[in-house]
C-alpha cells in the first residue's frame, strides 16, 4: 500500500544532481563522487578502469544501502594527477572501448553471416 | 597529462547466431565489463509490453488482475523500443503514457459461443502498431508437427464466457518489472585452460586412468581406445567444481591436471524472449552502457565550483 514508486530506483528525482563531488578534507588528491541511481554495473566499470590509472593510488566504490539508490566512488591519486581527471579519464577510455567493442562486434556479425 | 590511455581494445568471436539465442567469446577484456553488459542486457534494455487493461466484460474464471497480469508477460516485438520515449518523460500527453510516441494500443475481443473451449491466446491480441505485435513463436519451432500458429494462451472459455478488454502497451526496462526484460537468460563464464602433465599420466595404470577420467561430473576428459592416453574432451564443459583435483590427490598424483580460468576471456551466452534479436539485445546493450556512462559525467558547474574554491573551500568545509 505504502510502497515506494518502482521508478524511485533509477529516475533522478528533480532537484538532486546525478554527480556530486567532494573533495576529502584532510588528504590531499582525494576525493568522494557521490552518484545518484547507479549501482554496481556502473560502479564496477569505474572502479576497475581507475585501476588500471598508474596515478590512482585508491579507487573503490560502495553502494551504502540497498534501499538508497547511490553509489560513492572514492579516488586518491597522486600528485601528478587529480581525482576529477582520473575520473574523466576512466569514462572517456570506458566510452571508447565500448565505442571499439560495438565496432567489433558489427564486423564481426556480417563476417559471421556471410560464413553461414 | 593529455594524451593519456588506459584505453583496452577487446576482441569479439561468434559461435553462433540464431533470432532468439547467441553464443559468443569475449576476450582482452576484464570481468566487470563483463558483467556490466550482461546486467544491461537483464534489467536495462528497454522493450515494450502491456502496462495498462482497461477490462470492458470479464466472464471468464481468471479475475480481471489475474488476466491483466498474465497480458503483461506477453512478450511483444520491440525493435522500436531504444527510439520510443518512456511515458513519465513524454511532453505530448503529459505523461498520460496514451499517445503514439510513447504507446501503442491493443485490442482483445472473444466470446465462445458452442460447447468446445475455446482459447484465448496472443493471436487474438489486435495491435494498433504493426511493427509492435506479440511475438510468434511459430516458425522457429517448426520442428513440431503440427504447424498451427497456436500464440501464448491467456485464458481458456466455455460456452458463454466473453472477455473484452483495451490494453496500453508502454516502453520500459527490466529493473522496473521483470515483464519489460528482454533477456531469458544471460550467462558468461570464463574460459578454461587445462594442462596435462603427461609425464606424471603416463605412471597411471589403465584402470586409474579410467577412473580418473569418470571422476569428472561433466565430459571433460576422455579416454583414447586406441592409444590409452588421457586426452581432453570438451574443456568448456568444466564446471570448476575441481573434482578431477581432488581425485588426482587422493591417488597420490597431485598436480596431474591444472585448470586455470583465463581472467580475460568469456563465453557469452545470450538467450532473447524474442522481444528483440539476440545480436541486436547485445548492440543495444552497448549503447545503454554508453549512455549510462555518459550520465555520469561532471556537470560544468561541479568543475566550475571546484576550481573557484579548490582547497580552500574544502578546509572550509571541514572546519
Amino acid at each position: 500500500m505504502n510502497a515506494p514508486d518502482r521508478y524511485e530506483r533509477f529516475v533522478v528525482p528533480e532537484g538532486v544532481a546525478k554527480v556530486s563531488y567532494e573533495r576529502d578534507t584532510k588528504i590531499i588528491n582525494a576525493a568522494s563522487f557521490t552518484i545518484e541511481r547507479e549501482d554496481h554495473t556502473i560502479g564496477n566499470i569505474l572502479r576497475m578502469q581507475l585501476h588500471r590509472d598508474e596515478n590512482v593510488l585508491f579507487a573503490g566504490y560502495k553502494l551504502p544501502h540497498p534501499l538508497k539508490y547511490k553509489i560513492i566512488i572514492r579516488i586518491h591519486t597522486t600528485s601528478q594527477s587529480s581525482p576529477m581527471q582520473a575520473y574523466n579519464q576512466a569514462i572517456n577510455d570506458l566510452d571508447k572501448e565500448l565505442d571499439h567493442l560495438k565496432n567489433a562486434f558489427e564486423a564481426e556479425l556480417s563476417r559471421h553471416s556471410l560464413r553461414q | 597529462m593529455e594524451g593519456v590511455s588506459y584505453q583496452r581494445f577487446p576482441k569479439i568471436k561468434i559461435r553462433e547466431v540464431r533470432d532468439d539465442y547467441m553464443k559468443f567469446e569475449l576476450r582482452e577484456t576484464d570481468a566487470s565489463i563483463a558483467n556490466a553488459l550482461r546486467r544491461v542486457m537483464i534489467a536495462e534494455v528497454p522493450t515494450i509490453a502491456i502496462d495498462l487493461v482497461e477490462i470492458e466484460v470479464n466472464s471468464s474464471v481468471l479475475n480481471d488482475e489475474f488476466i491483466a497480469h498474465r497480458l503483461g508477460l506477453v512478450p511483444l516485438t520491440s525493435e522500436r523500443a531504444m527510439g520510443m520515449r518512456f511515458s513519465r518523460d513524454c511532453d505530448a500527453c503529459d505523461g498520460d503514457g496514451q499517445c503514439e510516441y510513447c504507446s501503442v494500443e491493443f485490442h482483445l475481443r472473444a466470446k465462445c459461443i458452442n460447447d468446445q473451449t475455446l482459447d484465448v491466446t496472443s493471436k487474438d491480441l489486435y495491435s494498433s502498431d504493426h511493427t509492435v505485435v506479440p511475438v510468434d513463436f511459430s516458425d522457429s519451432s517448426s520442428s513440431f508437427e503440427n504447424s498451427e500458429n497456436k500464440g501464448i494462451i491467456i485464458v481458456k472459455l466455455r460456452r458463454g464466457q466473453e472477455l473484452i478488454l483495451r490494453a496500453i502497451a508502454r516502453k520500459g526496462i527490466g529493473k522496473d518489472h521483470a515483464k519489460w526484460s528482454p533477456a531469458a537468460t544471460v550467462t558468461f563464464m570464463y574460459e578454461p585452460e587445462i594442462y596435462i602433465n603427461e609425464e606424471l599420466m603416463e605412471s597411471l595404470t589403465l584402470e586409474e586412468k579410467r577412473e580418473f577420467v569418470e571422476s569428472s561430473p561433466t565430459p571433460v576428459f576422455k579416454l583414447d581406445e586406441n592409444t590409452y592416453q588421457v586426452e581432453i574432451n570438451d574443456a568448456e564443459a568444466y564446471t570448476y567444481d575441481e573434482e578431477v583435483i581432488k581425485k588426482a590427490e587422493s591417488m597420490g598424483k597431485p598436480g596431474l591436471v591444472e585448470i586455470r580460468a583465463k581472467e580475460d576471456s568469456f563465453i557469452f551466452t545470450v538467450e532473447s524472449t524474442g522481444a528483440v534479436k539476440a545480436s541486436q539485445l547485445f548492440l543495444n546493450a552497448i549503447d545503454v552502457l554508453k549512455q549510462k556512462l555518459d550520465a555520469v559525467r561532471l556537470s560544468a558547474d561541479t568543475v566550475e565550483a571546484d576550481e573557484q574554491f579548490g582547497e580552500l573551500g574544502a578546509h572550509m568545509r571541514g572546519g
